[in-house]
This record gives structure tokens, C-alpha cells and sequence, in this order.
């Protein structure tokens, strides 16, 4: 649910990057945030415990333009992949208005992607979203590891409703964009059909 | 063999191929108790030989059907009785049952994957010799080919798009006889009112002593004939099983990849329980609160995971 601040003229939209451990959750916003125009973008916030990491930070991207005169701040989170760290996922969902889900594309990390996606769907539902019907796309990440199981199969398993999915290798930004740009896109969209 | 249940002594009749080398645990019919079923050492000895891999007949296991069908053409054209299967825990069970030389199988089975099927054959003392080739789909032929490094116990894999001009040249087929289909024998020692059975055993057929019990029979009965733990297993139970051990493996492989010099340590020194009894204690509270009670009933899946775990890295570490 994107919130409003009347005072600044601006929407602010919420989107959680989701995915098992070690993913590249975070590797994808560190290349956005590296790759960001100082003035565009806010403090690259780490919340990270003692336990666990997350990370967060918020930036303007220009580029998307204005809504009925609100100017579109988009803040990026995301969460920690560890399934132990279920009830920090389930806090930084709330809210939300797109999500991208990184799957790991290493064969041996297969199940760990189904039972994060499998989480995904649980924590939206308890919070009465649905997520077939939110903003939402799939980054296939680790594409240049020898082990990356083929998209085919990738899809197979983590896509069945066939959204928007990219190839990404985020340690070098291969994807990172596209996929934050689909993302944004889709939220955008949903913000001029309610707005 | 008949087994009598010690606390409300009916007798119960087990299908031998039921009971693993190590023993394997059914809920009795009638009280519920969950009994330890061991073979007769003699019988336990001469069990694993007696079975021996059929050369007629191949499986071949995938989700989608065209691609069975186009497998069962090149196959029956060489000669050989194939089986089908669409899902993990029907391949498991039909291979278990009929034990074909060759496995044909997608990587990314339904239920258990193609890979995880791999290995835990080659763990099994009647199918550790079965030569298997998984299935792999590529996107594009050319842009994502890449070669696998890990075959995880298979002899070999093959390309969806090569299976007409490669597959007989992957599974190696020598000159096969064409025989007709043959019943499927019941293993020595079976008792002849066990008839063969025809539905999973509650438990992936790998899993290690103390697996789950078979789900409860309908109705208890004096009969020897009461106790069919394969034949009344609800498809339905055993994905639960299989989502409760994939759960608990995953919190394991958490642990290690955030920690794996830790980890290592731990195994080494033979304390990895002790030291990481937190970790261990978190993970159980999320297994106990994504699990139901109905499915940790039927066995201690995630303590398993973790005996599991403990041996895989020793085996990885050179450890005996």
C-alpha cells in the first residue's frame, strides 16, 4: 500500500526484494545503489542484528516521472533470506506494493527457492495480499555459475503463472536493472489505475 | 512376515520388500503403536541379494507426458518393457517394486526431484548398481548450454531435444531380447497372502531407520492379513512428509551456508548438535510451526534431516 505524503507532493511506493540465502538480495541493491545518481537516491540504510542482515535504503528515480503531480520515491528492501528469520520477512512485508522474487539458479539451491517462494505466498496471505494479482516479477540470478540449472526447468518450478522473469548475474548488474525497471513499471501501473 | 504388535497382540502381516535392511516402522491397526519391524537376520542377509535388477524393463520418469511418450517410441522400438511415472514418490515406489536396470529421469520431478532420486538410489544396497541418465531441459540450445558439474549419482544425462537421436546411445542399450511383460515377482520370504504391493510406503523408500510409520489401516483386524502399510499410504500424506523433510533440510543447508567453516569445525570435532544447539533450537520452532502435528507424528523428519547432514558432511570431509 504506496502512502501519500501530501506536504512533499510524493507517493511512496514499497517494493521488498524476496529469495532464499545468499540469493543476491543484496548484491542487487548494492549495484542500484552503486549505479544511482547521488541526488536521486537516499542513505543506503543497513538494519542489520546481530543475527541476521537486511538492508534498505529509498532513492527517486526521476526518470519514471510524476503521478497527478506526486513525484513516485521508490524504496527498496530486502529481507532476510534464512527461513529461520521468518517473522523479520513477514515485518518487512507489510505494506508492500511489488515484489521481486531472486532465485538462486544453482541446482543444488532449488529447494530452498521453492520453500522461499512457498513463504512468500504464506506471509502476503496472512496479510491479505494475494500474490497473483501484486506487482510482481522473477530474477533468475547466478546465471554464470557452472551449476545454474536451465530456465526451462526454472520456470517450471518457480513459475507457473509465467510472469515477467530476467536473467541476472548481479554481482556484475547483469539484469539488476531490468528487473527493478519491470518492477517499477508494474507498480506505477497499478498506481494510475487507483489514483 | 508375521510380526504381533506387544500391546494389543494382533499379528500382522508384512510384505518383506516393506521391511529396509535396518528395520522400518509401522503403526500398528488396531492400537496405534508404532512397532520397529527388524528382519530375521538370516532372512535380513540373504534379502539384499536376492533381488537383482531386471534387464527387460527401464522407468521412465517426467512430469510431462509427451515427453514420456517420445522416450517410450526410441525404448520399445530397442526392445524394452518401459514403465512410466509422472511424479518422485510414484518413481521411487515403481522402481522399488519392479526394479528396472535403467532410470530415465527428469532432473525437476514433481514430489522428489529427478537428482535427489539419483542419489538415493545409489545409498541402497538393490539399486546402488542401476544405471541412471537424467532428463534436462535447456531453454536454448546453444546460449545456456552449459556442462553439469554434478550428476548427483547418475551415469550420465541427456537434453530433452536429443532424446530421438542419442538416447540409446546414453543408456548404453545392448541387444535386448523382447520379452513379454512379466508379473511382477514377490521377493523371497514373502508370505503368499501378502499380495505384491501396489501404492507407496508411507516413507521415500530411502529414508533411514527410524522412518515414519505407514498411515493407520481402516479398520483393525485379527486377520494376518490386517496390516497392509503399502497398500493403504495416501499420496496426499506422503507430500507432507516430503515438504516436512524438504523444510528441515533447508534450515540445515541455512546453517552451513552462513556459517560453513563453523560448520566444518563442528563435524570435525563431533559436536555439531552442541554447537549449534541454538541455531538448531530456532530451526525446530519453525519446522514445529510449519509442520503439522498430524505429519511430525509419523516421524522425527527433522532430527533425521539432521543425522542426515551430520554424515553427508563427513563424507565430504573424509570423516568415517
Amino acid at each position: 500500500m504506496s502512502f501519500i505524503n501530501y506536504s512533499s507532493r510524493e507517493i511512496n511506493c514499497k517494493i521488498v526484494y524476496y529469495g532464499p540465502g545468499l540469493c543476491g538480495k543484496t548484491t542487487n541493491l548494492q549495484f542500484v545503489y552503486k549505479k544511482t545518481n547521488p541526488e536521486q537516491k537516499g542513505k543506503l540504510i543497513s538494519l542489520a542484528t546481530e543475527t541476521e542482515r537486511t538492508l534498505f535504503f529509498d532513492f527517486l528515480p526521476i526518470a519514471l516521472g510524476d503521478i497527478k503531480g506526486f513525484r513516485v520515491r521508490f524504496h527498496l528492501y530486502t529481507v532476510p533470506g534464512q527461513v529461520f528469520y521468518a517473522a523479520s520477512r513477514k515485518l518487512i512485508l507489510k505494506g508492500v506494493d511489488g515484489v521481486v522474487f531472486v532465485a538462486d539458479s544453482q541446482i543444488e539451491r532449488m529447494e530452498a527457492n521453492m520453500e522461499s517462494l512457498e513463504d512468500l505466498g504464506i506471509n502476503l496471505a496472512e496479510q491479505g495480499y494475494d500474490l497473483s494479482r501484486l506487482p510482481f516479477t522473477i530474477q533468475y540470478n547466478k546465471r554464470d555459475l557452472p551449476s545454474a540449472a536451465p530456465l526451462e526447468e526454472m520456470n517450471k518450478l518457480l513459475n507457473t503463472n509465467g510472469i515477467p522473469w530476467y536473467e541476472g548475474v548481479a554481482t556484475i548488474g547483469t539484469g539488476v536493472f531490468d528487473t527493478l525497471k519491470d518492477i517499477a513499471k508494474q507498480v506505477l501501473m497499478e498506481l494510475k489505475k487507483n489514483y | 512376515m508375521v510380526a504381533v504388535c506387544p500391546k494389543c497382540k494382533v499379528r500382522l502381516k508384512i510384505a518383506d520388500e516393506k521391511i529396509a535392511p535396518e528395520g522400518s516402522r509401522f503403526k500398528c491397526p488396531k492400537c496405534n503403536t508404532v512397532l520397529l519391524i527388524k528382519r530375521p537376520k538370516s532372512e535380513a542377509a540373504k534379502a539384499a541379494p536376492g533381488r537383482q535388477l531386471d534387464k527387460t524393463k527401464v522407468i521412465i520418469a517426467h512430469a510431462d507426458a509427451s515427453v514420456i511418450e517420445r522416450v517410450k517410441a526410441v525404448l520399445l522400438k530397442a526392445g524394452y518393457n518401459v514403465i512410466a511415472s509422472t511424479d518422485g514418490v510414484d518413481t521411487m515406489v515403481k522402481i522399488l517394486r519392479v526394479l528396472p536396470h535403467l532410470a530415465i529421469i527428469d532432473v525437476a520431478l514433481p514430489k522428489i526431484y529427478g537428482f535427489e532420486i539419483c542419489k538415493r538410489l545409489r545409498e541402497r544396497q538393490e539399486t546402488k548398481g542401476m544405471r541412471m541418465v537424467l532428463v534436462s531441459s535447456v531453454y536454448d540450445k546453444k546460449r545456456y548450454k552449459r556442462e553439469p558439474v554434478s550428476l548427483y549419482g547418475a551415469d550420465d544425462y541427456i537434453d530433452e531435444h536429443e532424446i530421438e537421436t542419442r538416447l540409446l546411445e546414453k543408456i548404453k542399450a545392448p541387444a535386448i531380447i523382447k520379452e513379454k511383460e512379466a508379473p511382477v515377482k514377490a521377493p523371497e520370504g514373502t508370505t503368499a497372502a501378502v499380495p505384491p504391493p501396489v501404492a507407496p510406503p508411507s516413507a521415500p523408500p530411502s529414508a533411514p531407520p527410524s522412518a515414519p510409520p505407514a498411515p493407520r489401516a481402516e479398520a483393525p483386524r485379527q486377520e494376518p492379513a490386517a496390516l497392509k502399510p503399502a497398500v493403504v499410504a495416501a499420496p496426499k500424506a506422503d507430500d507432507m512428509v516430503e515438504k516436512a523433510k524438504r523444510l528441515a533440510r533447508i534450515i540445515l543447508s541455512d546453517i552451513y551456508l552462513y556459517g560453513a567453516q563453523k560448520v566444518e569445525e563442528a563435524v570435525r570435532n563431533n559436536n555439531f548438535r552442541e554447537a549449534f544447539a541454538g541455531d538448531l533450537k530456532e530451526g525446530l520452532k519453525l519446522f514445529n510451526q510449519r509442520v503439522s502435528e498430524e505429519t511430525r507424528k509419523k516421524g522425527d523428519f527433522y532430527n533425521e534431516e539432521i543425522a542426515n547432514f551430520i554424515e553427508t558432511r563427513k563424507k565430504s570431509l573424509g570423516i568415517k
